[in-house]
């Protein structure tokens, strides 16, 4: 019995020195691409902000974060890694512990994950699987605990496939959001995820702590908000630069993200007044929604969207990667540990538009976002992106095409793989798009 | 004569000073100041309370605010029950304490408050026909209309003054039905209680049924916020208007909804102190429920820009702001 508990219930035996070389093989290539991306992004937009160097910086997943994380694990802090947004991650910040997202963007570990699941699974699953194969992202190595939330299928199984090596914390999520039982469900889960954290780390969560790491997600989220609001005017930022500001947040420091976040929006609010655009104004507002894309690889789509020609601009976006990742505040009634653990469990239940949710009239909430964000930032045209692989959001295309047709927002399917050999074909495509666009500006 | 005339005194500056703080509050609502509306709605508490306790030593005014009370709402839907009832604040300054105290409240499940909610309206119908049954019992020298109204109006069971109740302050300063060491102490409902339990038990327990009629608010406030105003029968009387679809124009005071800037958050629902739910079930548009008495929590924590508005006969007073500041663009 014992023997078997050991054994590892899905990941294939790979010698040391195959594992060694794949890895070594997939960083260098992976540095490369981040430079290359860092490199591309800095060329489209030549009055680049400064403040992003800092978001460069942090980009680079074997650089300086990743030294910082060790350090303070050596210091005996805990790491906690989270695979959906659902994660509290107010929770783990008051247990003083470090909350790190460990989805995976990389194409090349996608192949490998391929020894283990088909592929017909949803390519991040696939990515993430191969990378922890190999030990390929230095996040999911460091952390001591996963929490898995079960949204869709693949993160489901992804969390029992990655529990062959760490820990995992499932939450179940209800699919439906607004009954009285969901939420009680829900919070449960909370609650239990505060106990696992504070078993971890040793820290009891008291009020006070949780109240402060409440806070410091508010102004996260006041930082957050407020890079989103200049978007909304002609371009002060090119959409690729605030998608990587947004991704940081996944792994960085959430304190010195905000400050560093608050400085750039400071540069881009004086930019703004002296009229500095990051393109021209009169370039199409392009809006992305459906799966989420992954730093670093995963950067085809904005990158073919912002250097095409005629450019298009990324002013807004969809993505459990990006906007939705801060754009809804805890808020807290009344500072009681209750009251806090329920507004912690609203938050990320009931304000998700994730396509995993249904309810009497659908997911209307999402509706409602995309609605709302093409209203207020004036949005010319939609792509839809979806990964094959995932079911829910391809499902869901026909009913927000139907909406949008309505209110006549061109909106576009686009499926990719997680492979670069598509990007001319789809080049051609997004290009066609963009045409379109600026045909209808002129008109 | 002359403690009189320092009554009558009394009562001017309290006038006077109810004045200067209806200018304060406008100035404060005009300066943007009112991010806060909480503290602004117990300002405007506390200052009816006192506006009320002294009112309430004219005989006459109570005639009017019972005016007031049924003809506001038509216009202003249940503004009353969340800006100037005493009783609320009372409860609200129970809340306070428990706020202070860290406890958590609890909350009533949706169908039991739902039921409450229209309960009111057999507890008011019940008062109103209590003097009809007692004078088929004891029949009246006459039965002509007169009788009736003085039946209705000031008859032993003062059946329309118990839409008063939520008004009684805490201390008078005439002969108060309690009287605990020589102080005369009064709280709402209380001159009722005692009067219909004068009916049916004997001297001694009165007092005692009175006394655990308090202890029951209060300590039903302290955990559930807003106990009372969740069966009140005053709130019946002032919400019917809103639960008649014939009646959607007249409430000039409502909340509007703009569908699509909601998130369904769910923050509206849960900071709600009367758990109303419709603010976040309604799709959008004119949010017309009678259990909502207008105390305006939900548009102040939504963090959604212009997601939840008030609208004051067709303009907006108040809305919901990104509350994390949003940023001075140009």
């Amino acid at each position: 019995m014992k023997k078997q508990s050991e054994e590892k219930k899905y990941m294939p035996e790979i010698s040391r020195r195959e594992i060694d070389e794949l890895r070594n093989a997939i960083k260098a290539t992976s540095q490369k691409i981040i430079a290359e991306n860092i490199e591309r992004m800095k060329k489209t937009d030549i009055n680049r902000p400064e403040a992003m160097q800092y978001f460069d910086e942090i980009a680079n997943f074997f650089g300086t974060r990743e030294k910082e994380i060790r350090t303070a694990k050596e210091k005996g802090k805990k790491v906690i890694g989270y695979m959906c947004l659902f994660a509290p991650t107010e929770l783990i910040l008051a247990a003083d512990a470090i909350p790190v997202r460990v989805n995976s963007g990389w194409y090349d570990t996608s192949k490998l994950g391929d020894r283990v699941v088909p592929v017909e699974v949803c390519p991040m699953v696939r990515s993430t699987i191969g990378a922890k194969m190999i030990g390929l992202s230095p996040y999911l190595e460091l952390s001591d605990a996963l929490i898995s939330v079960l949204t869709c299928d693949g993160m489901t199984k992804l969390g029992e496939i990655l529990s062959d090596y760490k820990p995992i914390w499932t939450m179940a999520l209800p699919r439906v959001k607004d009954s009285t039982q969901s939420m009680h469900l829900w919070n449960e889960e909370i609650k239990t995820a505060k106990g696992q954290i504070e078993a971890l780390t040793g820290n009891k969560i008291k009020r006070k702590q949780l109240k402060s790491a409440i806070d410091l997600t508010q102004k996260a989220t006041k930082a957050f908000r407020r890079l989103q609001e200049l978007r909304k005017g002609s371009p002060v930022i090119m959409g690729r630069d605030a998608m990587l500001v947004n991704q940081t947040y996944m792994w960085d420091d959430i304190k010195r993200w905000t400050e560093k976040t608050e400085a750039l929006c400071d540069e881009l609010e004086k930019r703004a007044r002296q009229k500095i655009w990051a393109c021209p104004p009169d370039t199409p507002r392009v809006m992305v929604t459906g799966t989420p894309m992954i730093w670093p690889d995963n950067w085809k789509l904005p990158t073919l969207i912002e250097e095409a020609n005629p450019q298009g601009v990324l002013v807004a976006d969809e993505l459990c990667s990006s906007e939705r990742i801060l754009y809804d505040p805890v808020g807290v009634d009344e500072w009681s540990m209750n009251d806090m653990l329920n507004a912690i469990g609203e938050r990320y239940l009931m304000a998700s538009t994730c396509p995993c949710f249904t309810s009497e009239d659908g997911n209307e909430d999402r509706i409602n976002w995309l609605l709302n964000k093409i209203k207020e930032w004036n949005i010319q045209g939609v792509i839809y992106y979806v990964i094959r692989g995932c079911m829910l959001h391809a499902m869901e295309y026909m009913r927000v095409k139907k909406v949008l047709d309505h209110i006549n927002i061109p909106v576009y399917y686009l499926d990719t793989e997680y492979t670069r050999e598509d990007v001319g074909q789809m080049k051609t495509r997004v290009e066609a798009f963009l045409e379109m666009l600026t045909a209808r500006v002129d008109l | 004569m002359i403690m009189e005339l320092v009554g009558e005194f009394l009562k001017l500056t309290v006038l006077a000073g109810l004045a200067i703080a209806g200018i304060l509050v406008i100035l404060i609502w005009k300066k943007g100041l009112a991010t806060k509306v909480t503290y602004l709605r117990f300002v405007i508490q506390v200052v009816a309370m006192v506006a009320v306790f002294y009112l309430f030593t004219y005989p006459v005014w109570q005639l009017i605010v019972l005016i007031v009370i049924l003809v506001i709402p038509i216009v202003l839907g249940r503004f009353f029950c969340g800006w100037l009832c005493p009783f609320g604040l009372y409860m609200d300054a129970i809340t306070l304490i428990r706020k202070a105290v860290k406890i958590r409240y609890r909350n009533l499940p949706d169908k039991l408050n739902k039921f409450l909610h229209n309960f009111r309206y057999v507890l008011l119908l019940f008062f109103l026909i209590v003097p009809f049954i007692l004078s088929l019992i004891e029949p009246p020298p006459s039965l002509d209309f007169a009788t009736f109204m003085a039946l209705l109006l000031a008859g032993p069971f003062e059946p329309l003054r118990i839409l008063l109740g939520p008004l009684i302050p805490l201390i008078v300063p005439w002969a108060g039905p309690l009287e605990i060491g020589g102080l005369y102490f009064s709280y709402p409902y209380v001159q009722e209680v005692i009067l219909y339990c004068n009916e049916v038990f004997s001297e001694n327990f009165v007092t005692i049924t009175a006394l655990i009629f308090v202890a029951l608010t209060v300590i039903g406030s302290f955990f559930v916020r807003r106990v009372w105003c969740r069966f009140c029968p005053t709130g019946s009387s002032i919400a019917i208007l809103n639960r008649l679809k014939g009646f959607k124009w007249t409430p000039v005071l409502h909340l509007d909804k703009d569908e699509e800037k909601c998130t369904k958050c769910g923050i509206c629902k849960r900071v709600c102190p009367v758990q109303v739910t419709e603010v976040y079930e309604q799709k959008g548009g004119k949010i017309m429920t009678s259990m909502c008495m207008l105390c305006f929590r939900c548009v102040e924590m939504c963090p959604y820009e212009d997601c939840l508005k008030v609208n004051l006969g067709g303009k907006t007073v108040f809305k919901s702001r990104n509350w994390l500041e949003p940023s001075e663009v140009e």
